[in-house]
């Protein structure tokens, strides 16, 4: 718990607030003030805008804690500001609202826009307002009403910032709350993988879903001949050992359990589940396939991967793989297709690498006890795995992706 | 959607917030939020220990001189939108900032924050690589500059080492002659762009120099757009080998970007 002191509608609030509490809860669960509202959660949506020190801004992705020596204006807050009734009024006219969900944070970034702006066109209004959504008006009314308070004003130009600070409301110049106490904070357990095999899993269905499923297929040569590679690739121990941040914690005949870290920027997450692997001794052809979760943000990925070994007749193999992944849950909703892709593709590289180190006996893979490191861009793309992913993926586009 | 816990910390200096960063594992700098936020909230993130870098006076800091302009890192995209800051790049930097998503995350959002993040398709990542600008990042004992074109190295990920603050943006002075071409193919106002295209046009020191940027990965810089005779500049099927020996040449991809290079080479050349 942190204690902040701040003003919230002219009022001075002193609170004791966790720093994980985000200010849109902080002002309708512990204030009452139920005029934010709470839509997307994740500073999309412009529901819960409020103004922070003069600046309109997003309070579910602010955090109360930040706000500590900071005046807040929230909907509640505006009863007597005179260009908020005009709006209230258009709004009114116009039909800019229906279900009325959406309208505190347009309203509020609707004022803002008058007070900087003067006056604009239909066109820069729907451009300027495109960070609040609304469900019901197709945005006309809306549009309208705020044109309608931007016209009756006239050409009154616009009004100088709100603000003194160049950073983040409250900066430097506010005064913070004296700290009476400070609890230690325990940390989550971390997410433990799946040690042992569910008999009755998802996972053993023979294949997966096609559904969805984004493909991309590589191959990679050797210099070591088929049998060898296929003996190296039958031991799945080795086989986790060559994908960064991964490992195998059970296997029982062709079922598999593992888990995997992956690590996206400040993004880490883990992945345990389970899978089922096919081998076919006599065409050294294999599909593994298998599904696996994230509890922490929510999210699944299934996949199927596919490989097969084919003699290159100079004594070495070319090993031809193809994955299909998709991913869904808010790690999905979060990250856009072609940042999946680019860590697939760094994945699949670096695995490649590190299984021509395998065969060759260069390193040793097996890494049971260890911890598995995560596939980490600043910290593994040295010269060479660089260089064998450039050559790699100007191989993937040469042949139009 | 609502953030795992963590511990939250709020140094009055730099030297405080080095120390904080190196002596908790799992801490993470934040700054204006508007990123890390939404990562939070979806649980993507679960740092032990927030260090909020914006009540440190140095990081809103604005210092001039011959050759460059340095923003400290806390300064926000609103207030480069506002002229609140001076600017040295003819309008170029205001003009970008009014782009970025939307003015309730403009107020908040850094131009340090956003480029220590990483994220491919932001603004200030192409823009600021089309105009040569580095940043300084400070672990708590020195100092080193890395210039913006150097500083992505994946998606999310960056030249910067885990105990690194990146503390300013130094933007150096353009020519009067010096325009940018600038053109993002979005499929809303304010949304991740698919494609942006930047071009600095430069006669004084003869630079044609183009990014094209929101691809998968960093920016690619082609260093010299004019060709060969040294004054026109590349055609479009030239433009479009240039890409594709950078990598670019899923069709879609190689089209979107190209097209958004084409556009900002216009207007730079306008």
């Amino acid at each position: 718990m942190r204690t902040i002191a701040l003003t919230v509608n002219a009022r001075p609030v002193t609170a004791d607030v966790e720093p994980r509490l985000h200010l849109a809860d902080f002002l309708r669960e512990r204030l009452l003030l139920t005029g934010t509202h709470i839509g997307c959660e994740h500073g999309i949506c412009g529901a819960c805008t409020v103004v922070i020190d003069g600046e309109i801004a997003r309070s579910c992705i602010t955090y109360a804690v930040q706000c500590d020596g900071a005046e807040i204006t929230t909907i509640e807050g505006f009863t007597e500001d005179p260009l908020m009734a005009r709006l209230r009024a258009a709004f009114t006219v116009d039909h800019a609202l229906q279900c009325g969900f959406c309208t505190p944070g347009m309203i509020i970034a609707a004022r803002d826009l008058i007070r900087r702006k003067g006056s604009l066109d239909r066109q820069q209004i729907r451009q300027e307002m495109s960070g609040n959504l609304c469900r019901c008006t197709g945005y006309m009314g809306v549009v309208a009403a705020i044109g309608r308070v931007m016209a009756e004003a006239g050409d009154r130009p616009a009004l100088p910032p709100a603000t003194s600070t160049i950073g983040p409301a409250p900066g430097p110049g506010a005064v913070p709350a004296p700290q009476e106490r400070r609890d230690a904070v325990g940390r989550a357990p971390a997410e433990s993988a799946g040690e042992r095999l569910r008999p009755d899993s998802q996972a053993l269905l023979d294949d997966i879903s096609e559904e969805g499923l984004i493909t991309l297929a590589d191959s990679f040569a050797v210099p070591h001949p088929p049998d060898r590679v296929w003996d190296v690739l039958s031991d799945l121990q080795t086989v986790a050992g060559c994908l960064p941040g991964a490992r195998l914690t059970a296997q029982d005949g062709d079922r598999i359990a593992g888990e995997m870290r992956l690590k996206l920027g400040p993004m880490s997450p883990r992945f345990a589940g389970e899978g089922r692997i096919r081998r076919d001794d006599g065409t050294r052809r294999a599909r593994i396939v298998g599904q696996a979760r994230n509890g922490a943000s929510a999210s699944r990925a299934r996949a199927r991967i596919d490989y097969a070994l084919v003699d290159s007749g100079d004594g070495g193999t070319r090993v031809e793989v193809e994955i299909g992944y998709a991913l869904t849950g808010t790690l999905a909703q979060f990250s856009r297709g072609a940042i999946a892709i680019d860590l697939v593709r760094r994945l699949t590289a670096t695995f490649a690498t590190n299984l021509e180190a395998a065969i060759a006996g260069d390193a040793d893979l097996r890494r049971e006890e260890q911890e598995p490191q995560p596939l980490d861009a600043a910290g593994l793309l040295g010269a060479v795995v660089r260089a064998r992913i450039e050559a790699w993926l100007r191989t993937l586009f040469g042949r139009g992706g | 959607m609502k953030p795992a816990r963590f511990d939250y910390a709020a140094p009055g200096g730099l030297d405080e917030a080095a120390a904080l960063l190196a002596a908790t594992p799992d801490a993470k700098l934040i700054a204006g939020g508007q990123t890390l936020g939404p990562m939070l909230n979806l649980r993507l993130v679960q740092p032990a220990l927030l260090v909020d870098i914006t009540r440190i006076p140095d990081l809103i800091a604005v210092d001039e001189d011959d050759a460059w302009i340095s923003y400290g890192a806390c300064v926000t995209h609103a207030a480069i939108e506002d002229g609140r800051v001076p600017d040295v790049t003819n309008g170029i930097l205001p003009r970008i900032a009014r782009g970025i998503a939307y003015r309730a995350v403009r107020t908040r959002g850094t131009i340090g924050g956003s480029l220590a993040h990483a994220d491919p398709a932001a603004d200030w990542l192409t823009a600021l690589t089309a105009l040569g600008a580095e940043v300084t990042a400070y672990d708590g004992r020195s100092e080193r500059r890395i210039a913006v074109r150097d500083l992505m190295t994946g998606v999310f990920e960056t030249a910067l080492g885990s105990d690194e603050i990146l503390t300013a943006v130094h933007v150096p002075r353009l020519s009067g002659e010096a325009r940018l071409g600038y053109y993002k193919i979005c499929r809303k106002t304010g949304e991740f762009a698919d494609a942006i295209g930047a071009v600095l046009r430069d006669p004084e020191r003869r630079l044609v120099r183009g990014v094209a940027g929101a691809t998968e990965a960093a920016p690619i810089v082609l260093d010299d757009l004019s060709g060969p005779d040294g004054t026109s500049v590349l055609d479009a099927h030239a433009l479009r080998q240039d890409l594709r020996t950078h990598g670019l040449t899923e069709a879609y991809a190689l089209q979107v970007h190209a097209v958004a290079l084409e556009r900002a080479l216009a207007e730079a050349l306008a």
